[in-house]
């Protein structure tokens, strides 16, 4: 009988407990959205966060939702997020160096190069941040250089030597002439496009141009004059088709060192985090 | 005490009886169908178009069609590169001009010989071709889109 009555309570306690634990408490919220955070779910986080502000007006909270868009590329909402920060706030300068980030990640230029300017005038805790962000997107976008040494001031030892590799690749790309390649296979087939660096085709050139020619010379020297003038067109269209292959063969040279050029500096910002502050929210 | 059997067995039987009926009506997920253990490759969608819409088509159109046709589908699909060397004369005849496209041609014929290094020149495109797009070969640097050697595509 004992036993029944033991049972009967654990059942209709256990029920009775639960319904007593408030899982939609603002503290709750927030605990759970902090969870997301840290798990990178970053979109559950922004949701779960805007419900925290509904009870409770919070800037940390605010500057998390911000970031969360940024994590997840949606700069438009992250502008929006990090401008409701105020003048007043702790997080007030993280998250204007956020905003030269996002609008930097959003390609406004001109807003872009006003904030850097701002910033870097108005001797903030992040000017120097703001000189590198806006130094690296002037290499990456600018045809113009300051001058090398006023250019790596900004920048630690280790970047210095990198980004002096850019700058020097920006005044001096490393391109391929298209006239050259194609004076240079027009001379020797093959050759134009073991210039841009095609060897196997280039040499595959050489020889197919070399082999249709050697057929032809031989054909007509044994009067076989209709499968001597077939080769002939043949060797003809190989040579010809080498040197425009040649001139193209430079051209997408040159956009795979601009490619490259993009590509590294892109990588090296993302690597850096576009010069933003490291924060302590998931520790 | 019978009461509670009668019961028991009531249920036992209606659970019985719901789980075979509610099975019952899973049967689409099991219906019989006709599976095609052929191949997919892009090669055989050939546009078999004889339409003259420039004076070049007199002349290409017939000698591609016929290609495609008597040696390229019954030989099988070897090209290395997509667009198909074939495939690529007709597109890049399309794009810019008979003279240009032969030339675009025999260069193009020129790589499709050269077997060596083509892993760390080519993005690939599908399981075992290498994606050689006639944008890269128009001379137009603003068609040039690089995509890195290591990059899957299929369109």
């Amino acid at each position: 009988m004992s036993n029944k009555i033991f049972f009967l309570l654990v059942v209709i306690l256990f029920p009775i407990y639960g319904q007593q634990i408030d899982i939609h408490s603002p503290k709750n919220i927030k605990k759970f959205a902090d969870f997301l955070f840290c798990d990178k779910d970053y979109l559950r986080a922004i949701d779960e966060y805007k419900k925290y502000l509904e009870v409770v007006n919070n800037d940390t909270i605010r500057f998390k939702i911000a970031l969360g868009y940024s994590l997840i590329n949606d700069q438009s909402n992250a502008l929006q997020e990090f401008s409701s920060i105020n003048n007043s706030s702790a997080l007030y300068e993280q998250s204007r160096i956020e905003v030269l980030k996002s609008l930097s990640l959003s390609k406004s230029d001109s807003a872009f190069y006003l904030l850097a300017n701002n910033l870097i005038n108005s001797k903030s805790q992040f000017s120097n941040n703001a000189q590198r962000l806006l130094n690296t997107s002037i290499l990456l976008n600018e045809n113009e250089l300051p001058d090398k040494n006023k250019f790596l001031i900004p920048f630690e030892s280790d970047d210095k030597l990198l980004l002096g590799n850019y700058y020097d690749l920006k005044i001096n790309p490393p391109y391929k002439s298209e006239t050259v390649a194609g004076i240079l296979s027009a001379i020797i087939p093959g050759s134009g496009k073991i210039y841009t660096e095609d060897y196997g085709d280039g040499i595959t050139a050489f020889l197919l141009t070399g082999l249709f020619t050697y057929l032809a010379y031989t054909n007509f020297e044994n009067d076989h004059q209709t499968r001597g003038w077939i080769f002939t067109a043949l060797g003809a269209g190989f040579y010809a088709g080498n040197v425009y292959g040649s001139v193209a063969s430079a051209q997408i040279f040159n956009a795979k060192v601009n490619f490259d050029f993009e590509n590294g500096l892109k990588l090296f910002l993302e690597d850096k985090n576009f010069f933003t502050p490291a924060y302590d929210f998931c520790k | 005490m019978i009461i509670n059997k009668f019961i028991l067995v009531l249920i036992s039987l209606f659970i019985q009886l719901s789980i075979s009926v509610y099975s019952q009506t899973d049967w689409v997920r099991w219906e019989k169908s006709d599976p095609t253990y052929q191949k997919k490759d892009t090669h055989l969608n050939r546009d078999f178009d004889l339409s003259i819409q420039s004076v070049s088509d007199v002349i290409v159109k017939p000698l591609i069609n016929a290609y495609w046709f008597f040696v390229s589908d019954v030989d099988g699909a070897n090209c290395p590169f997509h667009p198909s060397c074939s495939s690529f004369l007709v597109q890049s005849i399309k794009e810019t001009n008979p003279f240009k496209g032969t030339l675009m041609f025999f260069d193009r014929f020129t790589r499709d010989t050269n077997v060596f290094g083509r892993l760390e020149h080519y993005p690939r495109y599908g399981n075992n071709h290498f994606y050689d797009p006639i944008s890269l070969y128009t001379l137009d640097k603003e068609k040039i889109k690089i995509i890195p050697t290591n990059t899957f595509i299929n369109e």
